[in-house]
């Protein structure tokens, strides 16, 4: 009865927006929507999870990972060595075409990593490239990249976080050339970009192949529709072929109604609640241990997890994302015993619970459910719902301390990609702890697998063993596409249009 | 009456001034539904304890979202259903109420205090008084109230407190300009002019003899500001800039059941409605108060 409902309310309110003709397999045009307005298709030049998405479908990297096996495979590159701790020599595809003509050699992968590396050119994730000092040419189809110390990760960053552009047409047009007319030697080229509003991908009939595969699909029309509620309006009328990150509550309804494909895959994502341990703040009660492990115990993750998050996500011990590399699972847990957790309390000097102030970001109702577990055992938290921007604003300075925050590690798998960025006295470091510092530091710097490993694991569980955070839960995704449409998600939360083709 | 020359003597019968307005209040249709409704919202605020029999914080995450009993598969432990986070609606619509009211009446006395003070002293001292009034009116009226009201609490963070301040120093505008008004009609009758002749203090003057022939413009006002104080806390929270969860508003159950819009409707439409009916009830009761005590403005 209620889906009928909805189809009902669905259609009237978008009868009136469905002058436009609508194509989908007939015509081989996929319609699917962005969430966010992206601030600029130059992949360099923003940080939203979905210009890595377009990102991916224009231009290729050097190194591919391939999502079944989690083995790295040459992309743009053929082959590549070690030359020392420092030194990364790769051999390049020969043949390769950019979407304008424009051959790919060594000379477009110098000037790719020699331009973002430059801080005059203020890319806007620094992060995410400068660890590498620069690249130099060594023939037409061999260049090596330098990194600043060794960097284990590199085959990682460079498969996700690095793409390459075409020298001669980026020194011509420059990052707001690129944005409005992108160039690259991907699967699909860009027929048309209105910026942050309608972009238009064809089939690049070009294209060398590679890890990638070619494309099945011929055009893929992209809008920005920031509403969910507008997207699966569009996607009942007809409007658009495809959606992802449809809200749990909503994927199953849409699944009962049997019209769409609804597939639910995990991400890197986790939720955590980081505490002032450190006191950044002033002196707070979190800076004793035995508040910090009666909120742990405070919480029943595993209720939120199977009421409010659903489908793959799972309950996190660690602080990382369990496939991440030198993600240790063996450490402290803290599972729901709210009789422990008043226990703690009064042993820490609060037999009768305290008040504390409460931040959050995303998810409101995650927020919620956990602050009324926490009214359960005597602590009341004070919501203060900020954005993510403020609310990292605050905590460079100190203060916010005590939170519900995620981070997606932005697909890297690899534990340097999320424990590091926290607890190696940044601004977001709450715990300012010298041992989990050299620890991480250790494993950072090394390239032997043992060693970093060895060490990201004592890191991980002193903090799991001090309860500097509480790690939730891990997110998932739910993609909603239509039934003519074959397509399987993967955990990094990338859509890869290449990989879909009609049924 | 003048014009109703054929009227004889039997028919103009002297009715008393108390059945005159009795008569009047019962013939009001709108004042009367008002009256209802206010009194019903009233009565489920201060009652909400005994009419719920769920606290509106206790959350059960496994009976999330039940559909209310109009519906199939409701609960009948839950008639109005639960929220995303299984608390019984009945009982946040219920403790929902007793905010918007609190808000509406604290406001509306704060910014009846602030107006009334200011447009009676430019209305009966006028010169430079006035101008300095009326220079402040303008500014006021120069703000738009959302915009200031969503950046002092942007800054201050939400709170029940802060959202009652904010609003309470922004709405005293139409009090001021009624009472302004209302006030410079009055000061110069003739009982005035007699008081001030016979040497009462102004303070007498004002609060014994301006005050109570202006009073009920105050009422009407005091109810039109009310309804636009829970309006605008709505709104705010609404955006999330209002009072802050868990706490129980309607504004913010309808914000946070705007996600689940499209497959669990009734959770926007049960506190939309109510926020509707509240609304519509104390703007009609003004109305029909204007109309009652002061007949002849009756347009």
């Amino acid at each position: 009865m209620k889906p009928f409902l909805a189809t009902g309310v669905i259609a009237l309110t978008t009868a009136l927006s469905c002058g436009q003709v609508f194509a989908n397999k007939s015509d081989d045009t996929l319609h699917t929507a962005f969430s966010k307005e992206l601030e600029s298709v130059d992949f360099y030049f923003q940080s939203a999870r979905e210009g890595t998405i377009f990102a991916r479908q224009v231009w290729d990297g050097l190194v591919y990972r391939d999502q079944t096996t989690g083995d790295y495979v040459g992309n743009l590159a053929s082959s590549w060595k070690w030359v020392d701790e420092t030194t990364l020599e790769f051999k390049l595809r020969e043949g390769v075409k950019f979407h304008n003509g424009e051959e790919f050699d060594a000379d477009d992968v110098v000037f790719t990593v020699n331009y973002v590396v430059n801080p005059d050119n203020h890319v806007t994730v620094p992060g995410n490239v400068n660890w590498m000092k620069g690249a130099e040419k060594v023939d037409k189809y061999t260049v090596r990249i330098t990194t600043n110390g060794p960097f284990p990760a590199a085959l990682e960053y460079l498969s996700g976080l690095v793409a390459i552009y075409p020298n001669d047409y980026y020194a011509e047009v420059g990052p707001s050339g690129m944005a409005l007319k992108p160039v690259g030697t991907g699967p699909y080229r860009v027929e048309s970009v209105e910026p942050g509003k309608h972009f238009v991908l064809k089939k690049f009939d070009g294209y060398y192949g590679g890890p990638k595969g070619q494309p099945s699909i011929g055009t893929i029309d992209i809008r920005t529709i920031p509403d969910i509620n507008t997207q699966l309006a569009e996607l009942f009328s007809g409007g658009i072929d495809m959606i992802w990150n449809v809200p749990a509550d909503q994927a199953e309804q849409l699944a009962a109604m049997d019209q769409f494909t609804v597939a639910n895959e995990s991400t890197m994502r986790i939720g955590y609640i980081t505490m002032d341990a450190a006191g950044r703040g002033g002196e707070g009660p979190f800076a004793k241990k035995e508040v910090r492990q009666a909120i742990g115990y405070a919480i029943d993750r595993q209720a939120i997890v199977e009421n409010l998050l659903k489908g793959s996500s799972k309950v996190v011990n660690s602080a990382c994302f369990p496939s991440q590399f030198g993600c240790e699972q063996d450490v402290e847990t803290y599972s729901y015993d709210p009789a422990k957790a008043k226990a703690l309390l009064a042993e820490a000097g609060y037999p009768d619970g305290l008040t504390v102030d409460f931040y959050a970001y995303r998810n409101r109702p995650y927020a919620e459910a956990m602050m009324a577990y926490l009214a359960d055992v005597g602590i009341k938290a004070n919501l203060n719902y900020l954005k993510y921007s403020a609310l990292r604003d605050m905590q460079k300075k100190g203060s916010a301390g005590f939170g519900f925050l995620t981070w997606g590690s932005n697909s890297i798998n690899d534990v340097s990609a999320i424990t590091s960025q926290f607890f190696k006295f940044g601004d977001q470091d709450f715990a300012r702890d010298e041992e989990v510092k050299t620890w991480l530091d250790t494993g950072d710097k090394s390239v032997d697998d043992k060693v970093r490993k060895e060490n990201y694991s004592k890191a991980l569980k002193k903090i799991a063993e001090e309860a500097y955070w509480i790690p939730l839960f891990s997110y998932n995704s739910n993609y909603v596409f239509s039934k003519d449409v074959a397509f399987t998600p993967t955990p990094d939360e990338i859509v890869r249009f290449f990989d879909m083709s009609w049924k | 009456m003048a014009n109703a020359p054929a009227l004889t003597a039997e028919t103009i019968v002297a009715i008393s001034p108390g059945a005159m307005l009795r008569r009047r209040i019962f013939g009001h249709y709108g004042l009367l539904f008002g009256l209802s409704v206010l009194a019903l919202v009233v009565a489920a605020a201060v009652f909400a304890p005994l009419l719920a029999d769920h606290n509106p914080y206790t959350q059960d995450l496994f009976a999330r979202m039940k559909p209310p009993f109009w519906m199939a598969g409701w609960d009948p432990d839950h008639l109005l259903g639960t929220d995303q986070l299984g608390r019984d609606y009945l009982a946040r619509l219920l403790y929902g109420a007793r905010i918007s009211l609190l808000i509406g009446i604290v406001t509306a006395l704060i910014s009846g205090m602030i107006g009334t003070a200011l447009g009676v002293a430019a209305g009966y001292f006028g010169g430079k008084v006035d101008l300095v009034v009326t220079f402040l009116i303008n500014v006021r009226l120069a703000m738009p109230v959302v915009l200031v009201a969503l950046a002092i609490v942007a800054l201050f963070g939400g709170s029940l407190q802060i959202v009652i301040l904010v609003l309470g120093f922004l709405l005293w505008d139409r009090f001021a300009v009624v009472m302004r008004s209302s006030v410079m009609q009055i000061r110069g009758l003739e009982y005035v002019n007699a008081a001030r002749a016979i040497g009462c203090s102004t303070t007498r003057i004002v609060l014994s003899e301006i005050m109570p022939n202006v009073v009920n413009n105050l009422i009407v006002v005091m109810t039109l500001e009310m309804a636009h104080a829970i309006l605008l806390e709505a709104a705010l929270s609404f955006l999330g800039l209002g009072v802050q969860p868990p706490t129980p508003s309607w504004g913010l159950m309808i914000s946070e059941g705007k996600e689940m819009m499209l497959f669990q409707p009734w959770l926007i439409t049960i506190p939309g409605v109510a926020l509707f009916l509240l609304v519509l009830a104390i703007n009609l009761l003004g109305d029909g108060l204007r109309d009652v005590t002061a007949p002849e403005a009756k347009g």
